[in-house]
């Protein structure tokens, strides 16, 4: 997650924050459902816990594991 | 007043062949059936009282009830203030304090999620108290991010924004009949709203929204077409376009606006897709100003016909017969015909091309909306909580704070929430025991100096 988040204006993966902007979440949420081929369902309680870098990286595992079993 | 004080509307942005297609909101709505919305949406604005030369605030999300709304309050012959949906309760209600609205429109019910293109909702119109009919003959009034001070109410008439129509219409690679739009920008700013909107409705192009506002959901939104079509948005949005894709047959080229592009991103577009990525430059005060859409001259734009610009001290200024603040008088952002664009810029005296260089004040860009560090600085010292704050911006909003006895990071949190649009806050509150201070003793705002300050705190500060 950190290397996409990185990728965003071609950072160094340390250069990343913990905190994630609302922009950096539109960036994250579009890559992953293109390298996954999916859709992400988010609400705004799924959108809450994504505010961090290790609430994504959880809450989106949560939802590709979801989707595959789906 | 003139006869039919909403005939411009009507005549620019409704008429047209009925069967015509406008507008794509998960499905499509034809001239005609926006018509009919608009008549009924007529009728919502009517009983709650609004009147020719009236007074309405439409803070709505993105959605075919905000068009309608719009274009109905427009057509009563009504004086229009937008809000940005995801202004917080107190900046509603400022607002709302300085314009004084008769009618006052929100979201009834809504139905959205994160990253949505549009949102379904429901138009509730209320009758405010206290409320002013329009002082002065502009029909549309928004806000901008102040940079010193409170933010500046933007006054525009009908036959300013039929001026800014008619530049779009002049410019040749813009879209035309019978093409499609695909619109990624906020409607309620000057870039969604009149390069996407009204110029759809003006020249008969037909406005798309994608489900959401991922790069697939967009890519699909531009292949759901056969007609040329051109996606506008802000550079952010491009940025995320180009991480994957490939060519998009009815895709003739991107325009984006809001903030200055990024050296390597119109040959990484292009690389992508195949076609160029425009650049626009304008400003709320005045619409689009000056363009490179075929991307020729990137990074810089030519002038949009009939602008007039030079620059004074290093700074752009814009030719403007009238000023377009109304209430507060700043005579320092516009004088003796001249508007006062704050960006630094350089013109080629040759070619007349103008190269935006960089902003001349405290006024930064999160995905094109502007925010006044400056403003955030201001919310953030008065809190009871805060004994010294600096904002710094470093590509995202950084604050520096040292609190006071009872101060809490928590307690700031909170109130900021309660205060700023989550656009204008702070990414990180970073707490120091003390401001570092430069050798007059003056608060330093040098970013490392106030990095190394909240490195050395010790453990327990967030």
């Amino acid at each position: 997650m950190v290397a996409i988040l990185a990728a965003m204006g071609d950072r160094a993966p340390d250069e990343v924050s913990e905190e994630i902007s609302s922009l950096e979440l539109a960036w994250l949420v579009s890559q992953v459902e293109e390298r996954y081929d999916t859709t992400l369902e988010l609400d705004d309680a799924a959108l809450a816990r994504m505010m961090t870098v290790s609430g994504a990286v959880a809450t989106i595992h949560q939802m590709l594991e979801g989707a595959a079993d789906g | 007043m003139a006869e039919n004080p909403g005939e411009w509307a009507s005549g620019a942005l409704l008429d047209g062949d009925p069967g015509d297609p406008c507008l794509w909101m998960g499905g499509p709505v034809t001239r005609g059936e926006l018509a009919s919305l608009v008549d009924a949406r007529q009728g919502l604005l009517e009983s709650a009282g609004l009147r020719p030369g009236g007074t309405a605030a439409i803070r709505l999300p993105p959605s075919l009830e905000y068009v309608a709304v719009l274009l109905a309050a427009w057509r009563i012959g009504a004086q229009v203030s937008l809000l940005d949906h995801r202004l917080v309760r107190r900046e509603v209600d400022n607002a709302m304090d300085r314009l004084a609205p008769q009618v006052v429109v929100t979201a009834d019910s809504v139905a959205t999620a994160p990253m949505m293109g549009y949102a379904q909702a429901v138009a509730r119109a209320q009758t405010r108290p206290g409320g002013r009919p329009a002082a002065t003959p502009h029909v549309l009034i928004q806000l901008s991010s102040g940079s010193t001070g409170p933010s500046k109410v933007i006054a525009r008439t009908a036959a300013d924004l039929l001026a800014e129509l008619g530049r779009y219409e002049q410019l040749e690679e813009y879209p035309r009949r019978g093409e499609r739009i695909v619109v990624l920008a906020s409607m309620v700013h000057v870039l969604g709203l009149v390069g996407g909107l009204l110029h759809g409705l003006h020249a008969g192009a037909e406005l798309v929204f994608p489900d959401r506002l991922t790069a697939m959901s967009i890519r699909a939104a531009v292949a759901a077409g056969t007609e040329p079509t051109t996606v506008l948005g802000v550079p952010f949005h491009a940025e995320l376009l180009t991480t994957g894709g490939g060519p998009l047959p009815p895709l003739r080229r991107m325009v984006v606006a809001g903030e200055l592009v990024r050296p390597w991103l119109p040959a990484r577009f292009t690389a992508t897709y195949g076609v160029p990525l425009g650049t626009m430059y304008g400003m709320t005060e005045l619409g689009v100003i000056a363009t490179d859409l075929s991307g020729r001259n990137a990074p810089a734009v030519a002038p949009a016909p009939g602008m007039s610009l030079r620059v004074a001290d290093g700074e752009l200024l814009a030719a403007m017969p009238a000023s377009p603040y109304i209430g507060l008088i700043d005579d320092t952002r516009w004088a003796d015909g001249w508007l006062h664009t704050r960006d630094a810029a350089s013109i080629d005296q040759a070619t007349g091309l103008v190269t935006i260089l960089g902003r001349l004040d405290s006024q930064i860009s999160v995905g094109g909306l502007k925010v006044d560090l400056t403003e955030v600085e201001q919310v953030l010292c008065a809190l009871p909580g805060v004994d010294s704050a600096v904002v710094a911006y470093d590509g995202t909003i950084e604050a520096y704070l040292v609190l006071r006895e009872d101060g809490q990071v928590s307690g700031v949190e909170a109130a900021l929430a309660e205060q700023l649009a989550p656009f204008k806050r702070p990414r990180r509150l970073r707490v120091l025991s003390a401001m570092p201070r430069t050798a007059t003793g003056k608060v330093s705002r040098d970013h490392a100096v106030l990095r190394a300050a909240a490195e050395a705190q010790p453990a327990g500060t967030p």
